[in-house]
């Protein structure tokens, strides 16, 4: 079973596009933070917490890969530590964790910034939800695209979000948040056809402009508060 | 907050400082609601009193230049947000 479906020759850039979007996540989680300590805005803190998931699920795969590509002391330890243990399945026991950290946090994540705007952010169905997540999460390195599939519905109800408050509010950043959030849907699309090495490229390319998107709003956002 | 904010970019508008009675009429408040208000802004170093000979005035601080952009930037990602 192919762990990740990164070319040889994109084995670097697969990481960079992570720390990218690694900074771009943290940089909202520190905006949301911060204004929740200035008005004690509830939603703020769980959209900061819901960017923070998913950074630290970026963070997950950076930290793999990083294992995976470079085979440092740390492979080797955990080689031997699961050696010791008399554990089949060897290294592969590593990745499979890092990997299943990785999509069940970017889940969670991406589910709380969904549920902000409802009334209960906790309700009945949340234990069931999260139940799901974490049988997709499990599936997700033996079938990679339940998890592309669960991501890609999570995003599209979150755009329905925002859509619904474009429609009402006819503010310009909104319109800039969607089509971020659409390039992300659009990569997590792309990212069910990656065992075609070109396939995972584009849909990694294209992660990277939906993040960069979300900078640009970033910076519009500050610049916009500098002048009011 | 919402009060606060607004009280900071009266004053701002002015260019920064403005006298009591008309900071009152333009943030649309009591006079013991003002109060309040200044109390906590300068409490909380964002206002101060300014004198200068018989003339009293109110002004922004750079506490409360620096807040009053915080408080714009927040409430720029909220309604992003829709929050």
């Amino acid at each position: 079973m192919k762990i990740v479906f990164t070319p040889d020759w994109f084995l670097n850039n697969d990481l960079l596009i992570e720390v990218v979007s690694f900074f771009v996540l943290i940089t909202f989680f520190f905006l949301a933070i911060k204004g929740y300590k200035i008005n004690k805005k509830k939603s703020l803190l769980y959209l900061g917490v819901g960017f923070l998931l998913v950074a630290l699920g970026e963070l997950a795969t950076i930290l793999t890969k990083i294992v995976l590509y470079y085979d440092t002391t740390i492979t080797r330890e955990i080689g031997q530590t699961i050696i010791t243990y008399q554990v089949v399945k060897t290294v592969d026991i590593f990745y499979n964790i890092g990997f299943f950290f990785q999509k069940i946090l970017t889940l969670l994540g991406f589910y709380l910034i969904y549920k902000i705007p409802s009334k209960k952010i906790v309700s009945g169905d949340s234990l069931l939800v999260f139940n799901l997540i974490v049988i997709v999460a499990l599936l997700g390195s033996a079938w990679y695209f339940t998890y592309h599939i669960t991501a890609l519905l999570i995003i599209f109800l979150i755009i329905n979000n925002y859509y619904k408050t474009y429609v009402k509010e006819k503010i310009s950043n909104q319109k800039i948040l969607i089509a971020a959030f659409g390039l992300l849907a659009l990569s997590q699309i792309i990212f069910l056809f990656s065992q075609i090495d070109y396939f995972y490229v584009i849909a990694q390319s294209m992660q990277l402009i939906s993040y960069i998107t979300l900078f640009a709003l970033v910076v519009k956002i500050l610049k916009n508060g500098k002048k009011t | 907050m919402e009060i606060m904010h607004d009280i900071l970019k009266i004053v701002q508008e002015r260019g920064g400082e403005i006298k009591k009675t008309h900071l009152m009429y333009k943030a649309n408040l009591s006079h013991n609601q003002m109060k309040l208000y200044l109390a906590d802004l300068m409490k909380n170093d964002l206002l101060e009193n300014k004198t200068s000979g018989k003339k009293q005035t109110i002004g922004i601080t750079k506490n409360g230049r620096n807040f009053s952009i915080k408080y714009a930037q927040v409430k720029e990602f909220e309604k992003t947000f829709g929050l």
